[in-house]
């Protein structure tokens, strides 16, 4: 059966990550910007409930998948710290045929080896957190 | 001293309304501002869509989705809302539709959104759905309210729904169990007791966003447009929505001017 698909369904934040608080529409304009620039209708952004630790939104934009083109997430720090948590996300792209996309760094992913360089992304950003765990006595 | 009996009965009956409900539905208070809105935005949308002006505005906000596809409507939308956040005048008019209950509800003293905010839910689509939430969870502080009008009659699956305070409780007391969930289940975890709010045009609600609400798939065979608007106690605490990004003062009194340009003396020298 041929399934609609709608474009690229929006992923924005209201709580801090990696301690950077974006005001959401200024996290808004960078998706809507991204979607001009790839010729993508801009679905509405999911908000992320502020909760810390919370991602029922981004779930529920991973279970809107088989009807979207993409999500795009503002930004790639908005990524679950638990990797099994994202291995999951990456499968549910790809088993659907659509993209992940994150506006503010410009990085998009498609196939295995963009999931593969954006873990390398993704983990490169926590080693750098390794300092504060350094000073540890 | 009991400082809530110095609030008058029937002001104390509105506001018991709010805290029992989560909601308040009354008529505009300014008619003459709540025609001009819907004419403007009917003005701004016939100018989108290059078609005749209508007879009737009700009938033809009802029908937009025969003359628009889901694939335009946010564009479309953000048109018709950029054009009536142009006018200088929606937010006084805005304002002016339920000012006096505002003032009941909330104080005389207010903080009010930037920009009034427009909602286009055509029947059958599912790619505009505002999912269930507290706006407090989503950057929102907690004294605020939202005032929604609807721009045409609302009821069932047309409106948007709220849950009221006993099951928003319920839900909020173990939302760590929805952690690998979606926003739908919680949305099933309240559908029992979720209201979908009746509210005809010429009515407007006031509600407390901390509670969840959101809309579903719009079964009704009638387009929904509605707006809606934050107002909060200007000196109440903000949380990630600020003063000048977000909301901007509308009805500052002399008393907080006056302590806000008091300064101490300050020429003695230190202790």
């Amino acid at each position: 059966m041929n399934k609609r698909k709608y474009g690229f369904r929006g992923y924005i934040g209201s709580r801090a990550y990696d301690g950077i608080s974006t005001p959401q529409h200024i996290q808004n304009q960078v998706i809507r910007d991204f979607c001009k620039t790839h010729q993508q209708t801009f679905l509405l952004s999911a908000t992320e409930y502020a909760i810390p630790g919370c991602y029922i939104m981004l779930n529920t934009v991973v279970a809107e998948l088989p009807k979207l083109n993409g999500m795009v997430m503002y930004s790639i720090t908005m990524m679950p710290k638990n990797a099994a948590f994202r291995q999951r996300i990456y499968k549910a792209v790809q088993a659907n045929a659509a993209s992940l996309h994150f506006a503010l760094e410009n990085i998009s992913a498609h196939a295995s080896a963009d999931f593969t360089a954006l873990e390398d992304h993704i983990t490169l950003n926590r080693v750098m957190e390794i300092p504060t765990v350094l000073k540890q006595p | 001293m009991d400082t809530v009996s110095l609030i008058p009965a029937n002001e104390q009956q509105l506001g018991q309304s709010l805290i029992d409900t989560g909601r308040v539905i009354i008529d505009v208070e300014d008619k003459a501002s709540l025609e001009r809105i819907q004419a403007h935005i009917v003005d701004s949308a016939v100018s989108v869509l290059n078609c005749p002006m209508p007879d009737d505005a009700q009938t033809f906000l009802n029908t937009i989705h025969e003359r628009i596809c889901v694939e335009d409507l946010n564009d479309f939308r953000l048109r018709v809302y950029r054009a009536i956040n142009e006018q200088s005048w929606l937010r006084p008019a805005y304002y002016a539709l339920v000012s006096n209950a505002l003032h009941t509800l909330i104080g005389n003293e207010l903080a009010m959104q930037n920009r009034v905010n427009l909602s286009i839910q055509l029947p059958q689509d599912d790619s505009s759905l505002l999912p269930i939430h507290s706006d407090v969870w989503s950057g929102d502080s907690p004294y605020e309210a939202v005032v929604w009008l609807p721009l045409v009659n609302c009821f069932g699956r047309k409106s948007m729904y709220l849950a009221p305070p006993v099951a928003n409780q319920a839900l909020h007391d173990r939302l760590d169990e929805f952690a690998d969930k979606t926003s739908d289940d919680l949305f099933y975890a309240i559908e029992k007791e979720a209201e979908f709010l009746k509210v005809d045009f010429g009515q407007i609600v006031i509600f407390n966003q901390a509670l969840v609400h959101g809309n579903r798939i719009n079964t009704v065979n009638e387009t929904r447009w509605s707006m809606n608007c934050r107002f909060k106690g200007l000196t109440t605490p903000y949380a990630d929505k600020r003063l000048g990004e977000f909301f901007s003062p509308i009805t500052m009194r002399p008393m907080t001017r006056l302590g806000m340009a008091y300064k101490m003396h300050e020429g003695f020298p230190d202790e």
